[in-house]
């Protein structure tokens, strides 16, 4: 599951391949996250404790507020913040170098004479301003980012399957959309549905998925960004994957009602705003047929709330990694807001990872199995 | 075809409270230097590897090397042309407030 400095693990197809001297500066990156993450950061959990231990946390109103002035001051808490996004700037500095040291062999790959699928963008379309205001992950440019190349879309690839450590699914990075599906088989084992749709797909990791796992289907996958969208075009090609990509928000998609069988998002709604998450939620049951399922698959941390160090530390990557709803959707109350959009049959738990949906075990349960090997799920049927 | 680079910083960078730019400044650096050193190691050892497996250089030759005089004077002087280097801000620094510290001894 990991990657690492052999040539195998180092490819898709599409993928940016980096040289001798890229492909240690990416590990690099990876190894400086995971010291930062297994070396430094442990002490600061300690810190922590040890400011919990010291404060009486049911007497006061704010308790994350009191561990947040408590560790302010610290130099040590400052420089490890500090480090912790240095080592992001790192992950795209890399990344963005490679891909553009390759930008006309990715072009020339990027052009597809015979495409099963399709991309359709739209030029008057305006990204969300979550999406503007702050981009997202540090990735420079942000997710809606578009100079009518596919690079940026590169950039996305390589820099996501860095960015998980390989843990993802190496360079296919793919173990959502996978899981996402197998969330669908495990209730839904003989479906054959005859449209899907990724809400947020980005460069299409989620997507693909779907296409191979139910290769009859019509599937598609929408997005807000346009460099993205050609590149996850692109990539879904020569992954050999039939799948029409549209630049759409998940908020309002050009689809008519009840034109889906199934429709899903992957780690999307954190990524949005209070608001957009309601709307996207909203529009998922809109373009569900009578009985058709809705999936959202989200990181698995709802069960650290509670847990102050955790929701602590999630507050920290959503302000310093731009993570705009990281808080809303974490505390969302998907059942209520399902059931008040009419959704019939809500589930939410932890789907264990999948590495291919249709062969992997299908285990669904109400407790998570940790990051990396379950992801939450909130499903409903329309 | 000339083409417009990719964007390299991001937009929102939230300040860290407390923390200064030039730490952050200087945090970067250190980071870019120790991602320059750990690929040029890496280059370093591919080619001893690819030197060794043709034949070139024996195992353990870079370890055991023992260089003529002239060539320990070369190295020599490469080392302290690294610490000067490295040091220099250091240096200055203190020459400043040497000299600052002399000049009002003198007034």
């Amino acid at each position: 599951m990991s990657w690492n400095e052999s040539a195998a693990a180092q490819t898709h197809p599409m993928i940016a391949v980096p040289s001798h001297d890229e492909l240690v500066e990416q590990l690099f990156v990876r190894d400086l996250k995971l010291h930062v993450m297994q070396v430094i950061e442990p002490a600061q959990r300690k810190i922590a404790d040890h400011v919990l231990a010291g404060s009486d946390a049911r007497s006061s109103n704010n308790p994350l507020g009191d561990l947040r002035d408590a560790m302010a001051p610290l130099e040590s808490f400052k420089s490890w913040l500090g480090i912790k996004r240095e080592s992001q700037r790192q992950l795209w500095a890399a990344v963005g170098s490679s891909v553009e040291r390759q930008a006309e062999q990715l072009e020339e790959l990027g052009t597809i004479a015979d495409p099963l699928g399709s991309v359709t963008l739209d030029p008057d379309f305006v990204v969300p301003d979550y999406v503007a205001q702050g981009d997202i992950h540090l990735m420079p440019g942000g997710n809606g980012f578009d100079d009518g190349s596919i690079l940026q879309g590169a950039v996305m690839d390589r820099g996501g399957a860095v960015y998980m450590l390989g843990r993802n699914g190496g360079m296919l990075n793919d173990l959502r959309g996978q899981t996402a599906m197998a969330h669908l088989l495990t209730f839904a084992p003989d479906i054959a549905p005859s449209r899907i749709l990724d809400m947020g797909c980005g460069i299409g990791t989620s997507t693909v998925p779907a296409a191979v796992a139910f290769p009859d289907a019509e599937v598609h996958g929408i997005d807000v960004g346009a460099s993205m969208l050609r590149y996850a075009h692109a990539r879904a090609e020569h992954l050999g994957a039939r799948v029409h990509f549209t630049q759409a928000s998940a908020e309002h998609t050009p689809y008519p009602d009840g034109h889906f069988d199934v429709v899903y998002s992957c780690v999307v709604l954190h990524e949005t705003s209070p608001e957009a998450m309601l709307n996207v939620l909203a529009e998922s049951k809109r373009l569900l047929r009578p009985g058709g399922i809705a999936i959202h698959l989200e990181v698995p941390l709802i069960h650290t709330m509670g847990d102050h160090w955790e929701e602590f530390t999630s507050e920290l990557e959503a302000q310093f990694n731009n993570e705009p709803n990281w808080r809303g959707a974490l505390t969302a109350d998907y059942r209520a807001e399902m059931e008040s959009l009419g959704f019939a049959d809500v589930k939410l738990g932890y789907q264990s990872t999948a590495t291919d949906a249709r062969s992997s075990a299908k285990v669904f349960k109400e407790t998570s199995d940790g990051v990396f090997r379950s992801w939450f799920v909130a499903s409903g049927r329309a | 075809m000339t083409r417009i680079p990719l964007p390299r910083t991001p937009n929102r960078l939230d300040p860290i409270p407390g923390r200064a730019a030039a730490d952050e400044q200087t945090l970067g650096m250190i980071m870019g230097l120790l991602s320059e050193i750990t690929v040029l190691r890496a280059r370093q050892d591919a080619c001893e590897r690819l030197l060794a497996s043709a034949g070139l250089l024996p195992p353990g030759a870079v370890d055991s090397f023992d260089p003529d005089p002239a060539a320990r004077a070369e190295r020599e002087a490469l080392r302290k042309r690294s610490i000067a280097k490295v040091l220099r801000p250091m240096q200055e620094l203190a020459q400043h407030e040497l000299a600052s510290l002399t000049t009002e001894t003198e007034t």
